[in-house]
């Protein structure tokens, strides 16, 4: 059986060969016109996508999806170990879920993601974001850069009480009374948090008041210890490491997690 | 008329042909030419013709990127791009390529030699750069473990007292009531009957480095040792004798590893880029040559 597949390919191949050498080069000719016109346009859309302005992608179907495509890889290699395959975050790092549209740094556009994805995080790159840092109020020294004071554990419960009630949930409430006056005052969470708790994008300093948590499930005790410990999360700056295009791709692909592609092509 | 039979010849695969050859030995030669000319005139760091793609403008030779002048025109008119004037664009890369052009010249005066602010934000620049690796490798889970456990000490929850200091005229009224709260005797009654007093250094819960400064350390040690519900024995200081009554003490718990996870990859990236910095300060030290002065070897 075996014998005769062997006889029959080997009959083939001398077919092959018996084949015109003019037929050969113009096959070879056509694969390599092929390829030429595959990697000629593989450039094209790249010099499409770093020149784009970045919102402008987002409304351009046919580049966006590419660019998307692009993206997965990178993000898959550089961003999943700690956001994870499917981008929904790690609340145990504190890695922010992407695909739910609650950003903590910008306003969640592709140039927004950029600017992360470059220079990172309170991570070693000055144009990146490292402007606040949440204390740890249960320390002799709460923050190394800011003056504020520590907080007795009494405090940190009432200012707990007071975050529960802000998203409508069941606490003490004169605790959590006793817990607005720190967040507006001695604590000095109104500073970063705004008076609202809603929070600053240009800081990152997270909405308090969306049931959204970064660390752990958002309960007493998880609130608390953020309180207590303080919380400094880092995302690697990758500007040198990968190339402005791979970062606009990447960029791309984590705005495509929680965007729906654009409809057609409006360029 | 007839066809030039070694033309016509020419593509009869089936003879060998000499001009044939020559022919494609020509078309390899100018595919090759034409290759090598368009890569070394857009590759990075070749003298280059056109501006690549990544980037808006090149300053002998010196890139301004793209995404930096983007960004660039959103921080200075607060707008996308899509919606900046010719004039808005053109102002930006102007002031960009200005920046460039005298920054180059900074390095060819050499600024960093006199000037601090240069020397400061160099060195700045160039630890960030050196740091920047350990920052982007991800330990694994393994290697965040062994850390955390090599380092168990500083995974702390610190620890809470709440504890009433009581001050007393003498070492036998201190004495008298220690005894008396020992015995269940309320606080109240105790320093009404004995003319004490609530020092104030304490009131409500504490962690133990708040309650350290509150009480100083002869007391702080004193009250640290004291289990829940306990009375220490009187401690004589300049103020009077005072007597500790523990409310309730919870000495320092061990966080979990899991609880404790984001503070230990931070930790342990701190080190790592503490070792990088380290590491590359011997690197520059052992291929510079470094001559000391003989009064200060």
């Amino acid at each position: 059986m075996r014998r005769q597949g062997a006889a029959r390919l080997g009959e083939r191949l001398r077919g092959l060969r018996r084949a015109p050498r003019g037929a050969w080069l113009l096959a070879g000719l056509a694969a390599s016109l092929a390829g030429g016109l595959w990697v000629a346009r593989a450039a094209q859309v790249s010099a499409e996508l770093v020149r784009s302005d970045p919102e402008a992608i987002a409304q351009d179907a046919g580049l966006f999806e590419a660019g998307v495509a692009r993206g997965r890889p990178v993000y898959l290699r550089r961003c999943a170990s700690c956001h994870g395959a499917g981008g929904k975050g790690d609340r145990t790092l504190g890695a922010p879920d992407l695909t739910d549209r609650d950003w903590l740094y910008g306003h969640g556009r592709v140039s927004d993601i950029e600017k992360v994805i470059a220079h990172g995080i309170r991570a070693p790159d000055r144009r990146g974001w490292n402007l606040a840092v949440m204390p740890a109020y249960g320390q002799l020294v709460p923050s190394a850069t800011e003056r504020v004071p520590p907080l007795s554990p009494d405090e940190i419960a009432a200012v707990t009480d007071y975050l529960l009630v802000l998203e409508h949930r069941p606490a003490d409430a004169a605790q959590a009374a006793a817990g607005a006056r720190i967040y507006a005052g001695k604590g000095g969470c109104f500073d970063c948090h705004t008076p609202d708790a809603k929070g600053d994008p240009a800081i990152g300093a997270p909405n308090l008041t969306d049931r959204v948590w970064l660390y752990g499930d958002g309960g007493p005790t998880a609130i608390a210890y953020s309180i207590t410990h303080g919380r400094q999360g880092l995302c690697p700056a990758w500007a040198g490491r990968l190339s402005p295009l791979r970062i606009r791709e990447a960029a791309l692909y984590v705005y495509a997690l929680s965007h729906r592609a654009p409809r057609s092509k409006v360029r | 008329m007839t066809a030039d039979p070694t033309i016509s010849n020419i593509w009869d695969f089936s003879r060998v042909s000499v001009r044939r050859s020559l022919a494609l030995m020509a078309a390899g030669a100018a595919v090759g030419l034409a290759l090598a000319g368009y890569s070394l005139f857009t590759a990075q760091s070749t003298t280059t013709l056109f501006v690549p793609a990544e980037d808006v403008a090149l300053v002998n030779q010196q890139p301004i990127a793209r995404a930096d002048y983007y960004a660039q025109l959103q921080a200075s008119f607060r707008t996308d791009f899509a919606h900046t004037t010719p004039a808005q664009r053109r102002k930006v890369l102007e002031d960009m390529i200005r920046e460039e052009l005298f920054v180059q010249r900074g390095k060819e005066l050499d600024v960093a030699a006199a000037d601090p602010d240069v020397r400061s934000a160099t060195v700045n620049a160039v630890e960030q750069m050196a740091a920047a690796d350990a920052i982007t490798a991800e330990p694994s889970d393994a290697k965040l473990r062994a850390y955390f456990h090599a380092h168990a000490d500083k995974y702390e929850q610190e620890g809470v007292m709440t504890v009433r200091d009581m001050l007393f005229a003498t070492a036998a009224d201190g004495a008298a009531a220690a005894r008396a709260l020992r015995a269940g005797e309320p606080d109240a009654a105790v320093l009404a009957r004995l003319r004490g007093r609530d020092s104030g250094k304490e009131t409500g819960q504490d962690f133990y480095f708040a309650a350290k400064i509150h009480l100083g350390n002869e007391l702080f040690d004193t009250a640290a040792a004291l289990p829940s519900g306990g009375v220490s024995t009187p401690v004589p200081q300049a103020d009077g004798v005072h007597v500790l009554h523990m409310l309730k003490n919870t000495a320092p718990q061990p966080i979990a590893f899991e609880t404790a996870r984001p503070q230990v990859l931070q930790d342990y990236r701190n080190e790592r880029v503490r070792q990088a910095t380290v590491q590359y300060q011997g690197f520059l030290r052992k291929r510079a040559n470094l001559l000391v002065a003989k009064d200060l070897r």
